[in-house]
């Protein structure tokens, strides 16, 4: 073996190359409890919710609507999202503070590997696990939406091919934005806790309470919140129908402009990228 | 005792160096962990790095593989510099740092793969090889969370090997080991070397530097108090004289304040003189007189050269002296 050899492919040294990518993808699907949390909250929770639907509707069809209708739909979507977010935080804590803390680190930098490469390696492994999951997740929902529900006669609503494919896309970026926050948030702390912690209360306190109560005096500045952003980006059909916002979005703030929401998302995704990478770099190993 | 330069050139051995430090520091506040060490390692060579636990042994290997930045000097590992060229130089280099530890929810094997993944190129057929070689093979498969501390030693061995290493540095390898595993590191450590690989060895166990490498550096209070070949070091330094006599207390009063460099240990049936530099049959001669005219019976007297450690010890109570 020269020294070539072990040194080839290394030409564009910050990209991972793909035996890496997949190197961590066994590595974090290997966590068994990580896993079974993650399946749970993106394929077990569409299941039991419709699953409790249809049991329902079956046991009294008069009272309770079809598994597959369009309320349902929102319902499911939207905490597929909440849900999915704190999942995707969690996976991308973990990716970003394992190697650290379980010793790995040290022996990966020794291989004279790029550390950015090491720290990109990560995204795509990550997210191979997550959005396949919150694909077949939703696509769960869409089965249900399609084929056990009825239009809601009474409001005319209706889910369409467009409508899911809309709420897929969008769910499948707000897992995206979890994960890669969390990735860069648990690189930067260097441990496992303390940023799952900081995720969940951003997810399920702080954002819903800047979605309902603007921030007076503060030029509108809860809307660099990710979550708030991604609600106002919230198709029609998640939001239950009741829509204002230039994309459709369900919002209880004046609208937001398109631009403004996808760099508040960008500005996320690329910053805490790029926190993470820079702190991976510099950590002494 | 400052640190020990190369005010010389020193000429370069025929392989040349694998490890070349000039005016090395790293500080941690007010503390000097590495202190403007010069180090030169001949490839080739069983190099042992020894010192006292702190002495910053650990610090200087995180600086030579580019774990953490040096505040001044220049590092080379296998003629290239590091930082700077420091993908290619690592590329040849396996190394131990500390407690070797892996992801304990992964097999032994997995975790190779993932450093094989990491390193590129041919690693991944070193697995199996280097699994066989560390006597791992049979257990590659289990998680390593229920390693013993000597399995992980071994595998962050068979890490090592996966670079196929020209150089091989390794820090403490020998903790957590029982004597058997001791044997079977050292055994598998001469082999490496004996292949031509250069082994540095940081470890503060002068018995298994003594037993394993060829060359040392004296380390201490982050200095390179001194280092060569062993068995220069220890000729040129002492030489230990063995005293059979009637009271080793007395004779050990009777020699009164033993000369800097100089060391007496009290025995069961005599004493250890360590001698300092210079002349040592005139100096046995003068010891045996001062015994002699202290009344003490002289049975016999026998030189022997100061071991690594009676070396070392004078080394670093010379250093305390000085301080």
């Amino acid at each position: 073996m020269t020294p070539h050899s072990l040194t080839a492919g290394r030409g564009l040294s910050w990209l991972p190359p793909v035996p890496l990518i997949r190197a961590k993808l066994l590595e974090l699907r290997k966590r068994r409890t990580l896993m079974i949390v993650i399946v749970a909250f993106t394929v077990g929770l569409p299941v039991i919710f419709y699953g409790v639907r249809l049991l329902y509707h079956l046991g009294d069809p008069a009272r309770y609507a079809p598994a597959g209708a369009p309320d349902a739909f929102a319902t499911a979507g939207t905490l597929m999202g909440e849900f999915g977010f704190i999942a995707a935080a969690a996976l991308g804590v973990t990716a970003g503070t394992a190697d650290l803390t379980e010793g790995m680190f040290r022996h990966l930098v020794i291989t004279g590997r790029s550390r950015l490469a090491l720290y990109l390696a990560r995204i795509p492994a990550g997210l191979s696990i997550l959005l396949s999951l919150a694909a077949a997740g939703f696509a769960v929902t869409c089965l249900v939406t399609a084929f056990l529900g009825t239009p809601d006669t009474a409001s005319a609503v209706t889910v369409t091919v467009g409508d899911m494919v809309r709420s897929g896309l969008w769910l499948e970026l707000y897992l995206l934005t979890g994960f890669v926050v969390g990735l860069g948030l648990g690189s930067l702390m260097g441990q496992r806790t303390v940023p799952v912690v900081l995720l969940v209360v951003l997810e399920i306190i702080i954002t819903p309470v800047l979605a309902d109560h603007p921030l007076p005096f503060f030029l509108n500045g809860e809307r660099l919140v990710v979550g708030v952003a991604m609600d106002q980006l919230k198709p029609a059909a998640l939001a239950g129908g009741t829509t204002v916002g230039p994309s459709g979005g369900l919002v209880h703030l004046p609208p937001m402009p398109t631009w403004a929401m996808i760099s508040v998302i960008a500005g996320w995704i690329v910053g805490w990228s790029v926190i993470g990478a820079w702190r991976m770099a510099t950590r002494d190993a | 005792m400052p640190s020990q330069r190369f005010s010389e050139p020193v000429a370069c051995p025929a392989g040349g160096w694998a490890v070349e430090v000039h005016g090395l520091s790293k500080r941690f506040g007010d503390l000097a962990a590495v202190d403007d060490v010069d180090l030169l390692v001949p490839r080739g060579s069983a190099f042992g790095y020894l010192g006292p636990n702190g002495a910053g042994k650990t610090t200087l290997i995180r600086v030579l593989l580019g774990l953490t930045r040096a505040d001044s000097g220049t590092t080379s590992l296998l003629g290239l510099p590091v930082p700077g060229q420091r993908a290619r130089a690592l590329a040849r280099v396996g190394a131990i740092v500390d407690e070797p530890r892996f992801h304990g929810h992964l097999s032994g094997r997995e975790n190779l793969k993932i450093l094989a993944a990491a390193r590129g190129g041919d690693a991944e057929k070193q697995i199996g090889p280097a699994l066989d070689r560390t006597g791992l093979t049979q257990r590659a498969d289990d998680k390593v969370a229920a390693y013993s501390m000597g399995m992980r030693q071994r595998l962050g061995l068979s890490a090592c090997l996966l670079a196929d290493p020209q150089l091989l540095i390794l820090d403490e390898p020998m903790n957590g080991l029982d004597p058997a595993g001791m044997r079977e590191m050292r055994d598998m450590l001469r082999g490496l070397a004996a292949e031509g690989r250069t082994v540095v060895l940081s470890s503060h166990l002068l018995d298994e530097v003594e037993r394993t490498c060829d060359q040392v550096a004296i380390v201490d209070h982050g200095r390179v108090v001194r280092q060569g070949p062993i068995h220069e070091l220890t000729e040129g330094t002492g030489v230990a004289v063995e005293v059979q006599c009637s009271d080793p207390a007395a004779a050990a009063r009777a020699l009164g304040e033993p000369a800097t460099g100089t060391r007496v240990a009290v025995g069961e049936e005599g004493l250890t003189v360590t001698l300092a530099g210079g002349p040592a049959r005139e100096q046995t001669a003068e010891l045996n007189r001062r015994l002699v005219e202290a009344g003490i019976s002289v049975y016999g007297l026998r030189q022997a050269h100061a071991s690594l450690e009676d070396w070392f010890l004078s080394m670093t109570s010379r250093f305390g002296a000085d301080q």
